[in-house]
């Protein structure tokens, strides 16, 4: 680690999250696990120490202070139509394998509820996050299927424009949401199912919430103020965040959150186009490239701090009540210094109380609005779910 | 519901009459019914068949109302819809106390809409059974389907689904089976077609027993018939299968593989579909007579049929008629024991060794994570 800042706050960071842990809205261990072994998690147990391989296993979950995951059911996006589908059945399976394998350590959670009673209990409440519209196929049917299979969010695109909805790293398309987005934003409200707007577009972002009677969540997003990469969310979405309940989860990608780092990838990206590869492709060949670019270029370094000024302007901007964490571990190759794996957040919550954040206000980051989003979803299904039945509507129907 | 009721050669229910009777159904029908609005006289063997199916009713192997109904726009299964062959009331006077909700997809589906097709057939059954709280109930297991029974609702249980709505993958059906799906039928995938199970498909087979899946062998090639059988460890089922001894559609079940089930204690559900059978209910009592004594009483079943593509036998043309179709086997001296297995007991039996098979096969087994391109290769 290159620098340790606050440490003399550590141990109060860690006091505080053995109170109220970690809920951390983004997670990506199921995606490794299927792109490492093919979910043959005896080949990859997360009940031994994965330092070196994965983000993520259960004893760093565990020094990291987390109590709540969001785990991700994402699938790429050059899957589509059923072979989206099924490959999310295939994530979600595995999320249950995950849980059945270690039940002393993880609970399943599908509530509030269940959240509070894995913290009390001391376990890991393990809830799911599908990532994409094109994990339902364009179906409402779909998507209530997820539900049942105990999804509780659904971010409504990855990075790249579906039918219904705009990408933050895409052109416009529909510019916001079509007809048929609405309706699928009405229906996750109807199921309890919470909108997350992280990937999507700002159009995209302020065209669900306004339909959205639920509060929204950003499951990964930080501040574009602070940083300007469109993942990050603009402070006229994050100023309307009290008046809908949601919440915004800051992420730790250092290409997102480090300006430095973003003019690096940006960079890096032009040189591997300019070698005649795309700018994602891993081939031995194009990391070939890729290594000697970063030999001659180092790589921006983002800390705890970096992340830290985020939720300092989002705190700001969006209130207390409606900010909280999403690593996005497992689900990006570089990590900041001090946050380099899921043991790392105390070092973040060190860095706050040398801010000055007081504990009420940590305990809401960490956990507190976490649980209250989810269960302020909850209430609106309840209530939603007793003047409307299940949607039938179509795309074809809604957009033409 | 009397007006929903055709009038039919066979000698009648009075199905407007008997409609009150079904409230209990506890086996007093029969004093319940107003004789004053029954037109013609009851024969003695109905009277059984009716008393019988009160303490054993049916359990239909294959109804198509999922994929029927989201064709439908308006329909109203409580008071009765001619739309359909199947309603509640006519439920009610069949004696019908479990029903098989089929997921299969038409040919077109099968490829790449097969995933979503499923779940969204399976997303109506569950919206459909929750609309209907005082006549239907979902199962997923032989339990769940008691219970339902002894609430006096009718057990829906989902399946079969087709191969392909697993998409060749492990996850996926294990995804199905949490969603309730209780058989896959075996046919129309690279893992089980006419060359028989591959190995991608003797490990879905064992897959299945382990997560209590049934297979479904109507339709299979006989090379995937011989193939799962040898496979398997629970029974397996034929969803809608007649016998080939007496009429050999590609469907219906030659005699060797019917003694080949009752080695295996699996399960031939008997279409009313006059294309397998025959176009008179006494076809299908035939079929029904070989079958029994072929694969056993243990082996046999009933599948309606109703609203699927199929041509229902005279006198079976609503979910009404199963009376009708259990007076004809009481009259050719089934015995009563008989009778409850293939309406009722057999189904139960064959569920509940499937969970008891997938219990004991969760001990040993870890869910499996193999794949079509591991065990097949890319080819």
């Amino acid at each position: 680690m290159a620098r340790m800042p606050a440490t003399d706050h550590l141990e109060e960071a860690r006091a505080t999250l053995a109170e109220y842990p970690v809920a951390d809205g983004h997670n990506d261990l199921p995606w490794a696990l299927r792109e490492k072994v093919r979910y043959d998690l005896d080949r990859l147990d997360i009940a031994a120490d994965q330092t070196g391989r994965l983000h993520t296993d259960l004893a760093r979950l565990r020094s990291g202070g987390v109590g709540a995951q969001f785990w991700s059911v994402y699938v790429r996006t050059d899957l589509t139509g059923d072979a989206a589908v099924s490959a999310t059945l295939e994530q979600i399976d595995c999320v249950q394998q995950l849980l059945d394998r270690h039940p002393a350590e993880l609970r399943r959670a599908l509530t509030a509820a269940d959240m509070e009673a894995a913290r009390a209990e001391g376990r890991i409440a393990s809830l799911m996050g599908a990532e994409g519209g094109h994990s339902i196929n364009n179906s409402l049917a779909t998507l209530r299927a997820l539900h049942t299979l105990g999804v509780r969010y659904m971010t409504l695109t990855h990075n790249d424009n579906i039918a219904w909805a705009d990408s933050a790293t895409d052109e416009p398309g529909v510019g916001g949401l079509s007809p048929f987005g609405h309706e699928v934003v009405r229906e996750m409200n109807r199921v309890g199912m919470l909108v997350d707007l992280s990937h999507v577009a700002a159009t995209t972002m302020r065209a669900a919430l306004d339909t959205s009677t639920a509060p929204v969540i950003f499951s990964h997003s930080s501040s574009r103020a602070v940083c300007d990469h469109p993942r990050n969310i603009p402070d006229d979405v994050l100023e309307r965040l009290p008046g809908n309940g949601g919440v915004a989860m800051a992420t730790f990608v250092p290409k997102f959150v480090l300006q430095a780092a973003v003019d690096w990838t940006a960079a890096a990206d032009d040189n591997m186009r300019a070698h005649g590869f795309h700018h994602l492709d891993t081939t031995p060949e194009a990391m070939k490239v890729h290594e000697a670019f970063e030999a001659s270029h180092p790589r921006p370094v983002a800390t705890a701090a970096t992340v830290a000024d985020h939720l300092d302007h989002m705190r700001e901007v969006a209130g207390v009540d409606h900010i909280g964490i999403g690593g996005d571990y497992d689900g990006t190759a570089f990590t900041p210094d001090g946050l380099d794996d899921v043991s790392g957040y105390p070092n973040l919550i060190a860095e706050l109380l040398s801010r000055g954040w007081s504990r009420a206000d940590l305990a809401k980051l960490t956990w507190r609005n976490a649980v209250r989003v989810l269960g302020a979803a909850e209430d609106v299904a309840r209530d939603v779910g007793a003047r409307r039945g299940p949607s039938v509507a179509t795309l074809d129907q809604l957009d033409g | 519901m009397a007006d929903l009721q055709d009038d039919e050669d066979i000698p009648l229910s009075a199905g407007g009459a008997s409609a009150h009777a079904e409230e209990g159904a506890e086996g007093k029908s029969e004093e319940l019914r107003p004789g004053a609005s029954a037109p013609a006289p009851v024969p003695a063997s109905e009277e059984r068949a009716r008393a019988l199916l009160a303490e054993h009713p049916v359990a239909d192997g294959h109804s198509g109302l999922a994929w029927v109904l989201s064709r439908l726009t308006w329909y109203d299964l409580e008071l009765g819809d001619t739309a359909l062959q199947t309603d509640l009331p006519r439920l009610r006077e069949g004696a019908v106390g479990a029903m098989f909700w089929s997921l299969r997809l038409p040919q077109e589906y099968e490829g790449n809409r097969a995933v979503s097709a499923t779940l969204a057939l399976i997303d109506l059954a569950e919206t459909v059974v929750r609309d209907h709280p005082e006549g239907l109930r979902l199962a997923h297991t032989a339990s769940h389907t008691v219970d339902a029974r002894a609430h006096g609702r009718i057990a829906c249980l989902l399946g079969p689904a087709a191969a392909a709505a697993i998409d060749d993958c492990l996850g996926t059906l294990r995804a199905l089976q949490r969603l309730g799906v209780r058989s896959l039928t075996l046919t129309g995938t690279r893992w089980a077609g006419e060359q028989g199970l591959s190995r991608f498909g003797e490990e879905v087979v064992r897959e299945m027993n382990r997560l209590g899946v049934l297979a479904d062998l109507s339709g299979s090639s006989t090379a995937t018939v011989k193939h799962t059988l040898a496979v398997s460890r629970a029974p397996v089922i034929f969803s809608r299968s007649a016998a080939h001894a007496l009429n050999p559609h590609p469907d219906n079940v030659p005699d060797d593989l019917l003694a080949a089930l009752r080695a295996n204690s699996g399960l031939c559900l008997v279409p009313c579909a006059a294309e397998q059978t025959g176009p008179a209910l006494r076809d299908v009592a035939d079929h029904l007579d070989h079958v029994r004594r072929v694969a056993g009483p243990e082996c046999v079943g009933i599948s309606g049929m109703y609203d699927t593509e199929s041509t229902l036998a005279d006198g079976l043309h609503d979910t009404s008629r199963y009376p009708q179709l259990i007076a004809e086997l009481l009259d050719r001296g089934w015995p009563d024991a008989d009778v409850s297995l293939l309406t009722w007991g057999n189904v139960q039996r064959v569920l509940r060794d499937a969970d008891f098979t997938a219990k004991a096969a969760q001990i040993r087994r870890a869910p499996s994570t193999a794949t079509l391109a591991r065990l097949d290769g890319d080819g």
